[in-house]
């Protein structure tokens, strides 16, 4: 039972570490409505760090994840709009990736279909659950290995909302 | 073909409530002998699936450029194998590319390393590997996908495909099957 309790106080603690970080500067103002919790990102191999810069600036055997090379991660995270009006997630971006995507998977009949999504929607008063098997920001091209215990920072822009930046913890 | 249109007979058989209660997972019945093949392991070793008899063996047929089903299968089964205690070493699971353009032994090599070391990832020659697909039923298209950056993705099959320590192909786990359902049809295998 105190286990328990202590599990619920760290996860409440969480909670309000992850609101403090939402609320970036370049959001303040419009950012109010939209809210991301459960941010994590999935351990990842960088594969030989392809996605790096090399002494003279010039992109690593990669070129920036175009050639398919580089390592890949996934970033999840719940979105939540407290507003009245429509929003969505339109794009992301992390110092971790040359290239970052936003990915939805489809399981047509056995056979799993990954696709590039223009926009996420997160509904008035509802949410958008970024989790496997659905939604994920894809990273590309990865310039460090995620290992669990690190943390991937990731901005967030949505179409009316702003920015919101997150701290994804890898697992 | 006729392998995959089996397949999805056995499963609509299993689908009926009667008979399948004892698993989670999709049971083929009657079982069949799981096709044999051999393909070379991240170290460079071959691999002979006929060789892994006395062990559950956990089939996925995946590719390292995927950042969300694939990892999220093999991080799933590599849960179930630490859960399983003193006999984690008679549960072996394999990731067989469907991407031997990108997956040379090299990258499987690191993308192993990146999980703990806990599976093993085999290639070969696309022949081969298309013989080993056929064989179970595996989908697996490369696709030229606008609006990303990425060269080609690959649609795939995602089910995981679990031979028995006879060497029958015995159960299908569909994606996103919880770890302990898992847990518990391995442990029926192994008893």
């Amino acid at each position: 039972m105190r286990r328990t309790l202590r599990f619920v106080a760290i996860g409440t603690a969480t909670g309000f570490l992850l609101a403090g970080a939402v609320a970036g500067p370049t959001a303040r103002a419009q950012a109010q409505s939209i809210q991301a919790s459960n941010a994590w990102a999935r351990r990842a191999p960088a594969m030989g760090g392809m996605g790096k810069m090399d002494k003279m600036g010039k992109m690593g055997g990669d070129k920036g994840g175009m050639s398919g090379m580089g390592g890949t991660g996934a970033v999840y995270v719940t979105l939540s709009n407290a507003g009245s009006q429509a929003d969505a997630l339109v794009s992301a971006s992390s110092d971790a990736a040359q290239t970052v995507e936003l990915h939805e998977v489809k399981n047509e009949g056995g056979v799993m279909k990954m696709r590039p999504v223009s926009a996420i929607p997160v509904p008035a008063g509802g949410k958008a659950e970024l989790k496997p098997g659905g939604y994920h920001i894809m990273l590309m091209g990865l310039k460090h290995d995620l290992k669990p215990g690190e943390k991937v920072g990731v901005t967030l822009k949505f179409e009316h909302g702003g920015e919101v930046r997150v701290e994804a913890p890898v697992r | 073909m006729r392998g995959f249109t089996g397949i999805i007979i056995a499963l609509l058989v299993v689908a009926a409530p009667a008979g399948a209660a004892d698993f989670k997972g999709g049971l083929l019945s009657p079982p069949r002998p799981a096709a044999d093949f051999t393909l070379t392991t991240q170290d460079g070793k071959e691999f002979r699936l006929g060789r892994e008899r006395g062990k559950v063996v956990a089939l996925w047929f995946g590719y390292t450029f995927c950042p969300d089903v694939c990892p999220t299968t093999l991080a799933d089964l590599v849960q179930a194998q630490q859960a399983l205690g003193k006999d984690a070493d008679r549960f072996r699971i394999v990731l067989v590319t469907v991407d031997p353009e990108r997956d040379t032994p090299a990258r499987l090599r690191e993308y192993v390393k990146a999980f703990g070391g806990s599976f093993t990832a085999v290639t070969g020659t696309p022949e081969r590997l298309a013989e080993a697909r056929k064989a179970y039923g595996v989908v697996a298209e490369k696709r030229v996908v606008p609006g990303t950056s990425a060269t080609y993705l690959i649609d795939h099959s995602a089910f995981v495909y679990v031979v028995d320590p006879t060497g029958q192909l015995r159960l299908m786990f569909p994606f996103g099957m919880s770890v302990p359902d898992m847990v518990h049809d391995i442990k029926r295998l192994l008893q």
